[in-house]
């Protein structure tokens, strides 16, 4: 049974959302302030954190720094619906997938999956141990670590799952459709950016090329590319 | 005309006139009244010479006159005495030109009294006619002094220098005056543009300075005016967004009650409770635009700008509108490709077009296009988006863009909207410095947005594949 952690300050909504998970089967706890969550969910206890923006104490920004420093343990945001610029910062800190309050409790459901998931294949792929290398990048699969030219780069589980796929695939266009289903599972809707967010922090992430070309280019409405030269 | 030209050529009037008024009673209290007193003293004095000259002749000769003539010629006024008779030729006296006094000596003859020729600046001449005993006539020509009234700007050559000495005060007191009276009013001219502009923290009174006359009152009743509509306005954003914010708690615990609901809800309650759920969903968006347009509106949503490409931001919108207007038997069509780099912020962007386009999906009808064209033209980009949906009144143009705005009351519910989607791209535009507006075209509406290239111009890019309303992806 997978334990998530929830960390908001609505009580009420804590409450409701647990019971709802208990019955789709997940363990929870719920802490309603952001200094409390950061010390849960550096405890090891859970396998995933759902975190509220906005926190009394820290808020939910400064927990998910804090966290990042120390721990991969997957965080899915709770972001305000109408406002753009807190989910991009939340992507940007190193928050897996985002949803905006209020949200659809089958998607949150759905998202939780998708990113634990994901987690548990990673520890199953221990064994794999296979690397896949596109000229100075370096991924492995088992340690779910990237280096390049030598330097590990920090990505989030989702990152790290779309700079696979695109570079298991270099050269070679992979369609948005095919990225939405394989790493964020869920079918790729209208209007939703997360995809497009996610490969801009990948971007930033892991910059241009020494001679200023971009490593992973867009195909407009079809999909990404990880050029190679 | 300008009010400072105004007052100043008013107050530069007024001086001229003072002057010309000044000069004008000068001239009649002190040289008018001068000038006739010398004439009758000339009259007189003439007609006692004349008069003593010829019993001097008739009782004394020649020789006689001439002594007397003489002792005339003494006078401290007198420059020239002559007599010359009536064909103009000099008898006694000095003058060797009496051709020169011939039209005087007519008229004195004509006349038979004293003539005067005033026309010499500094001297006058004064004929009388005398008739001798033996019967001869002769005219006795007097060359008098004239009498110097004080000029006003005095005789010598500093009076120039006092003029324009004069004229330049005048003119700087006038300039100085047209500024202090206008300056103000321009500046609460400006203050109240500002304020138009919708720059409500706009104040006045400081810029006025210290005066206490009635500008600087109506500067500190602007202060109270603008300060009032200030706290109305930002009372009312808050108001607002406070209420967007609060809505949102209940709703997201609504949803997730609605959630287990529906976990434990038997089948056949199973669709209202889709029912609710979609319903919730659309408070959901509502509030969500809501929070948006009050955080673009109060200048709260702090966003960067970065280089974007608009044709990649209006291309994926473009994809998505379109995926979404085919199963109701439209399409998204979209003209334009190659880049071009717009100094903005994406998701504002993206949120503008996105607003404008699906307002076109919603309104065109069944099984028409709409047509989106990028136009880039040196530095200006443009993006129209044009329907066929009939369009609206076109007195409701310019209110389209005004939050809450419905064109028709019935229609806009059914179709989903709360018109808020063109308000959010208004705003969202204005922030890029940019512009947006609609006409009617022959059967739909048109909307223009109008947006700065960024200078470094448009970014070679390998990709540049446009798709309009092909098949999605």
């Amino acid at each position: 049974m997978n334990r998530i952690l929830i960390i908001d300050d609505d009580e009420e909504l804590c409450e409701l959302v647990a019971e709802y998970l208990t019955v789709e089967g997940f363990e929870t706890k719920a802490v309603h302030d952001g200094a409390a969550g950061l010390d849960s969910a550096l405890s090891g206890d859970y396998d995933m954190a759902v975190l509220d923006v906005m926190l009394p104490k820290m808020n939910g920004f400064d927990v998910l720094r804090s966290l990042r420093s120390s721990s991969r343990l997957p965080v899915l945001m709770l972001t305000a619906r109408g406002d753009d610029m807190e989910r991009i910062v939340g992507l940007e800190i190193g928050a897996d997938d985002y949803l905006p309050k209020p949200f659809n409790p089958r998607e949150l459901v759905a998202r939780l999956r998708a990113i634990l998931r994901r987690s548990e294949t990673a520890e199953a792929s221990d064994r794999a141990s296979d690397k896949v290398v596109v000229e100075d990048l370096e991924l492995a699969r088992s340690a779910r670590t990237v280096r390049l030219s030598g330097d590990e780069i920090p990505l989030t589980s989702v990152e790290f799952d779309l700079l696979t796929e695109l570079a298991a695939e270099a050269g070679k266009v992979v369609r948005k459709d095919d990225l939405s289903e394989r790493v964020l599972e869920r079918k790729l809707s209208p209007y939703d950016r997360s995809l497009d967010m996610h490969i801009s922090n990948l971007r930033k992430k892991l910059g241009p090329r020494p001679d200023g070309s971009e490593r992973i280019k867009t195909i407009r409405s079809v999909g990404y590319i990880y050029t190679v030269l | 005309m300008n009010l400072f030209f105004k007052i100043f050529l008013w107050f530069l009037a007024a001086v001229a006139l003072m002057i010309g008024i000044v000069v004008f009673i000068n001239w009649s209290v002190q040289t008018e009244p001068v000038m006739s007193r010398w004439r009758v003293s000339v009259h007189n004095q003439m007609n006692i010479y004349a008069d003593t000259a010829g019993q001097i002749y008739d009782s004394e000769g020649e020789a006689g006159l001439k002594q007397f003539l003489d002792r005339i010629h003494d006078a401290e006024t007198v420059s020239e005495v002559d007599l010359i008779d009536p064909e103009g030729r000099m008898w006694l006296g000095d003058g060797t030109t009496a051709g020169n006094y011939s039209d005087l000596v007519q008229r004195a003859f004509a006349s038979n009294g004293v003539e005067l020729d005033t026309s010499l600046p500094t001297t006058a001449l004064a004929a009388r006619p005398i008739t001798f005993a033996n019967g001869k006539s002769y005219a006795l020509v007097v060359r008098w002094d004239r009498p110097r009234p004080v000029a006003i700007f005095g005789e010598s050559q500093l009076r120039y220098l006092r003029l324009a000495g004069l004229l330049i005060t005048a003119l700087l007191v006038c300039y100085a005056l047209a500024k202090y009276l206008s300056s103000p009013i321009g500046k609460i001219r400006q203050a109240t543009q500002q304020l138009a502009e919708g720059n409500l923290t706009t104040r006045v009174a400081d810029r006025i300075g210290r005066r206490h006359d009635e500008l600087a009152k109506l500067a500190r009743d602007f202060d109270l005016m603008a300060e009032r509509i200030e706290s109305l306005v930002t009372s009312q954003q808050r108001l607002l967004r406070d209420i967007s914010h609060e809505l949102r708690s209940p709703l997201a615990r609504m949803n997730v009650a609605l959630g287990i609901g529906k976990q434990k809800a038997l089948p056949e309650v199973g669709q209202l409770f889709e029912r609710i759920e979609s319903e919730a969903d659309r408070l959901n968006v509502m509030i969500g635009r809501l929070l948006t347009l009050s955080k673009l509106e109060s200048g709260a949503l702090d966003y960067e700008k970065e280089p974007v490409d608009l044709v990649e931001i209006v291309a994926s919108v473009v994809d998505d509108a379109d995926f979404e207007a085919r199963p109701l038997g439209k399409n998204v069509n979209m003209r334009g490709d190659g880049s071009c780099i717009v100094d903005g912020n994406e998701p504002l962007l993206r949120s503008a077009v996105e607003n404008v386009l699906r307002n076109a999906v919603r309104y065109t009808k069944e099984g028409s296009t709409v047509d989106v064209a990028v136009e880039h033209k040196d530095e200006k980009v443009t993006v129209s988006i044009e329907d066929h949906g009939g369009g609206v009144p076109e007195d409701e143009l310019n209110n389209l863009f005004k939050p809450f705005y419905r064109i028709g009351e019935a229609r806009e519910r059914s179709t989903g909207g709360i018109g808020l989607g063109l308000a959010i791209a208004d705003r969202a535009i204005a922030a890029h410095e940019g512009s947006i507006s609609a006409r009617n075209t022959r059967d739909g509406l048109k909307v223009v947005i109008g947006l700065r290239c960024a200078s470094n111009g448009t970014r070679q890019k390998t990709s540049n594949q446009s798709n309009g309303g092909g098949a999605r992806r």
